[in-house]
């Protein structure tokens, strides 16, 4: 038995260890996800959608002679790039289809980058969507008059990796937006430089003691097990669609905005979704619209849905960064300076927000102490898979940095790192030592067994024959506080008290796994606490349809856990004066002489007339009352909480293998929403961090451009086997603003993984390797053994 | 639609199940082979299924596609559809097999068990559903590789069930869960294990 957190403040129900909502529909095989809804069975007349994906990672289409596609038996509808339909639609940015807020196509976030076209002529990536979409009576069939279009390619020269890109005299990816293939600066992420805070460069020469060094992150992918999925029927005026998108309002507003119908007119319906993880950031969402209009084509529903090998169309984005810092040596760190290359890959998307925007906030709430700071990054295009929106983004880049600077100074001026991220790290809102990353600090060191392990680069035990043993940590600070979730806007939930006293909860967001959904319950009992409801009387709506639902709160961030509950409390609120008026009628009293408690409603006089709230509501008219609040996150400043990840490798000197025998997560969350859940979130954050620092990379064909293992038998995610001990520890330091002042975690428990294990590996050998993944290959050659 | 009658007993030769995949355009020689269609008896979850190859049951029809697509078991996904994830993981026989790496054909005269054909109160779907011990997580969090753990737990068990946690990472090692949650997965097949042990042995 594993010791339980403790909590700041007891609560009845949020912050419980208790199983998911969903556990027993979950655990049964009985949740339905978009394609277990969207069988041929339930849709009479399916037809099946394959686009035509670009064999070359540069190429533009001359021409599509499609009659031997449309000859073949079964084939009911072929598009292409010339159709009319098609070429009216405007080009399209991933920062408008994948966002946190749900806006119009005017206000979409990248402006400056719309470099996606829906169906166009060009190929920029190996895998693209390009040129021609067939809908046939099965997939077979589909993919069979793909391979019957006649197309005359213009094969182009291309380019993969960025430094070249960036030269003079390179393929030029998107001539109409970088005309060197780097991205320009735009109005949100600013110049290159876009962060430059006092002298960097003085405060640099200036130094007593100064380090530097280089990070590489590489290209893991989301890999989300359920593939993207929709079925679309556009029947007269009114087009559904059934899909496995994270975030139904946002794309009924793409549809509507690129199809240009009345939002009336679209009901999108989303269920269950077999994981997120940043996936969302693709232009492959416009294979909603055309699934639509082969839909409206036929006058049948349409299904598209990935293959495992389409499946892989975005990942991280890899980033080479180079820091430098200067210090007292006393461990003060005077400035900081970094310069980064991103390869976006072929399209923009939101690399603007890993290059730029993640730094900005990184720096506002972890580096407000350091004097001197200057940020410079660069996006720069390639005809690789785009690379952005995966779960910590941006953030995992910098990490690896920013943990790697605090490792050499530390080494340079013989201090213990933990020393020199206390000495330094922290928000505006707070002084130093910060508590909050004190604490973590604090139970990451005593878990991993710091002051016993951490020794001497490459001066440990050996053991036998070639083990070399090292501990290492990187820590971070969190980025999902109520303050910087205000530009989601308003956030809205309608809470329906039925008239036998129990509750349906209409929280709308997309259950993609986080456990926001179980955080809702618990929150809204919570809430409710003077209706002395238990979690099991609350009905959670799973579907989120957009015919029905008020708008869902979209699926990013990890924030949804403890967003919807601080609506909640304000509805709560509200739903407790409907009682107390309705109650007025019954007591002939006025509404500020009574009061609920304990799912009683009585006079304050006189407690002993109260009568049970369920018989209130089951008088003769039977209607429920039913609350919907909406709330925008307030903007005040409240600073965020830290976490951490340690780590204790050992490293085979002889095969170069390294594995991880330890790790600790620790989370400050501000207020646990939901134990089970947030720790479920932490050890699984390791595992997908432990993937891209030991194991998971797309690998190329330089000579070809063609990627080698867009399957899961050779990209290789960790298994159970691959895992070692894992300590999750929630702590309560820092507080936000609001009922609960919490804090998202989940996305961020990614973050702090792979620095960790580098530092933990330099520890064991004494021998720094710059570039994740950590395979076996790298260790020897860093090793001069290969 | 296939026609349906109760299981009567295995028809047909015991065979393993093959590991090989049909390539999409693989053209099965059956038609010509065979001119008389052969009935391919396959028994799902206690009941008896008997189809035409070729007729009603395309040779190059994995078995996964039979049961989802045809029968309408979707408690099992096909995520990889390459044999890497275990999502599709069904018991034949009682022994864990990967449907999506096997011709719906070569069920033929086998007993097919889904996550649907599990009863209600089974201790492995139980201790799945209800696992939140402090320190480990949840057993599940998008649910979609959830149902390939469990069928592969259930085999585990029916062939030891008193496993080791050495024992449980061995044999669930073919599965994969992107959510990471190995941790609250392995606690639960231990207290299935535990719960069927204090049942006197029974599944």
């Amino acid at each position: 038995m594993k010791e339980p957190f403790r909590q700041r403040v007891a609560r009845r129900h949020v912050g419980g260890y208790r199983p998911r909502i969903d556990g027993m529909e979950k655990a049964s095989g009985r949740a339905r996800y978009a394609d277990d809804l969207t069988r041929a069975e339930s849709f009479p007349g399916l037809l099946y959608a394959k686009v035509l994906r670009s064999p070359y990672p540069h190429a533009r289409v001359r021409s599509i002679d499609t009659t031997a596609a449309e000859a073949l038996p079964g084939v009911k509808a072929v598009l292409t790039y010339r159709d009319p339909e098609v070429a009216r639609l405007k080009a399209t940015s991933a920062g408008w289809t994948d966002g946190v807020d749900t806006v119009s196509y005017d206000r979409m976030m990248w402006k400056r980058y719309r470099d996606r076209r829906v169906l166009g002529d060009k190929a920029c990536w190996v895998g693209d969507e390009v040129g021609a979409v067939v809908a046939a009576e099965s997939e077979e069939t589909a993919e069979e008059a793909l391979r019957l279009l006649k197309i005359d390619w213009e094969v182009l020269p291309f380019v993969l990796d960025p430094l070249e890109a960036m030269k003079p005299g390179s393929p030029v990816i998107h001539p109409e937006i970088a005309s060197g293939n780097v991205m320009p600066p735009d109005d949100i992420g600013g110049p290159d430089v876009f962060l430059d805070k006092g002298d960097a460069e003085k405060a640099l020469s200036e130094a007593e003691v100064t380090v530097e060094g280089t990070s590489i992150h590489h290209n893991a992918t989301q890999a989300s097990l359920d593939p993207w999925c929709c079925v679309v029927d556009w029947k007269a005026d009114r087009l559904t669609m059934w899909s496995n998108s994270y975030e139904a309002d946002q794309s009924r507003m793409h549809i509507a905005t690129m199809l240009d119908i009345p939002l009336n007119r679209i009901r999108v319906i989303s269920s269950y979704v077999g994981g997120q993880f940043g996936r969302g950031d693709t232009g492959d969402q416009p294979f909603f619209l055309f699934t639509a209009l082969l839909a409206k084509k036929t006058g049948r529903p349409v299904k598209f849905k990935h293959t495992r090998r389409e499946s892989f169309h975005d990942t991280r984005q890899p980033a080479i960064y180079h820091g430098r810092a200067g210090a007292r040596k006393d461990g003060t760190i005077t400035a900081l300076s970094f310069r980064c290359v991103g390869n976006a890959g072929a399209y923009a998307d939101h690399s603007m927000f890993a290059l730029k925007f993640a730094p900005v906030e990184v720096a506002e709430v972890a580096l407000a102490h350091v004097p001197n700071v200057r940020f410079e990054a660069r996006g720069v295009y390639t005809n690789k898979i785009p690379g952005c929106m995966m779960r910590g983004v941006g953030n995992s880049q910098l990490n690896l940095i920013l943990g790697h600077i605090v490792d050499l100074l530390a080494e340079k001026l013989g201090l213990d790192p933990l020393e020199v991220a206390l000495k330094n790290f922290g928000h505006e809102c707070g002084g130093l030592p910060d508590k909050s990353l004190a604490a973590v600090l604090q139970a990451g060191a005593e878990k991993i067994g710091w002051k016993e392990k951490r020794h001497a680069p490459g001066r440990g035990p050996v053991f036998p024959p070639d083990g070399r043993r090292g501990v290492g940590f990187s820590c971070h600070p969190g980025w999902h506080a109520e303050w910087q979730e205000v530009r989601r806007g308003e956030v809205q939930v309608r809470i329906t008290l039925n008239p036998d006293g129990t509750v349906t909860l209409d929280a709308p967001t997309v259950e993609t796994g986080t456990g926001s959904n179980t955080c809702n319950v618990l929150g809204c009992a919570e809430a409710l606490s003077f209706l002395d409801l238990a979690p099991e009387d609350i009905h959670w709506v799973q579907m989120v349809d957009t015919d029905t639902s008020v708008k869902d709160c979209v699926q990013t961030d990890s924030s949804v856990s403890y967003l919807q509950s601080e609506v909640m409390a304000l509805a709560a609120r509200e739903l407790k004066e409907r009682i107390l008026e309705r109650a007025a009628r019954k007591f002939d009293a006025a509404p500020a002489d009574l009061d609920v408690s304990g799912g009683r409603v009585f006079p304050r006089a006189q407690p002993a007339r109260g009568i049970a709230v369920r018989e209130l509501l089951l008088e003769p008219d039977l209607v429920p009352i039913t609350v919907t609040r909406s709330r925008r996150p307030p903007g005040d400043k409240t600073g965020v909480p830290f976490f951490a990840t340690f780590a204790e490798v050992e490293v085979d000197t002889g095969t170069g293998k390294v594995r991880v025998l330890h790790l600790a997560m620790v989370n400050d969350c501000g207020t646990v929403m939901y134990a089970s859940g947030a720790e479920a979130q932490q050890i699984g954050g390791q595992c997908m961090g432990l993937g891209e620092a030991l194991s998971e990379e797309i690998v190329y064909d330089r000579a070809t451009g063609v990627p080698l293992n867009f399957n899961w038998i050779d990209y290789t995610i960790p298994t159970m086997a691959d895992m070692p001990d894992i300590d999750p520890v929630l702590l309560e330091v820092w507080r936000g603003n609001g009922e609960y002042g919490a804090c998202g975690i989940g996305e961020g428990t990614v973050t702090c993984t792979p620095r960790a294990v580098l530092n933990a590996v330099y520890n064991a050998i004494g021998v720094r390797i710059d570039e994740i993944p950590v395979k076996p290959e790298k260790v020897l050659r860093a090793l001069g053994k290969a | 639609m296939p026609s349906r009658k109760k299981a009567a007993g295995r028809s047909g030769s015991q065979h393993a199940a093959s590991r090989s995949r049909p390539r999409p355009q693989a053209r099965v020689p059956f038609r010509d082979a065979a001119p008389q269609p052969a009935a391919v008896r396959i028994t799902v979850n206690g009941t008896g299924y008997e189809f035409l190859a070729d007729r009603d049951l395309p040779c190059n029809m994995t078995l996964a596609a039979l049961l989802r697509e045809k029968l309408g078991f979707t408690g099992l996904k096909v995520s990889c559809d390459e044999g890497a994830c275990g999502a599709c993981t069904v018991l034949l026989d009682g022994r864990a097999v990967l449907s999506c790496m096997m011709l719906a054909v070569e069920a033929d005269g086998h007993e097919v068990l889904t996550i649907e054909g599990l009863p209600a109160d089974d201790p492995v779907i139980r201790a799945f559903a209800e696992q939140s011990e402090p320190g480990y997580g949840t057993a599940l969090q998008c649910g979609y590789c959830t149902p390939g753990f469990v069928m592969t737990a259930r085999a585990l068990l029916n062939e030891n069930p008193a496993p080791t946690l050495e024992e449980v990472k061995e044999a669930l090692s073919g599965n994969i869960c992107r959510c990471g949650c190995y941790a609250g997965i392995a606690q639960a097949v231990l207290r299935a294990s535990r719960m069927i042990r204090e049942r006197g042995g029974r599944p």
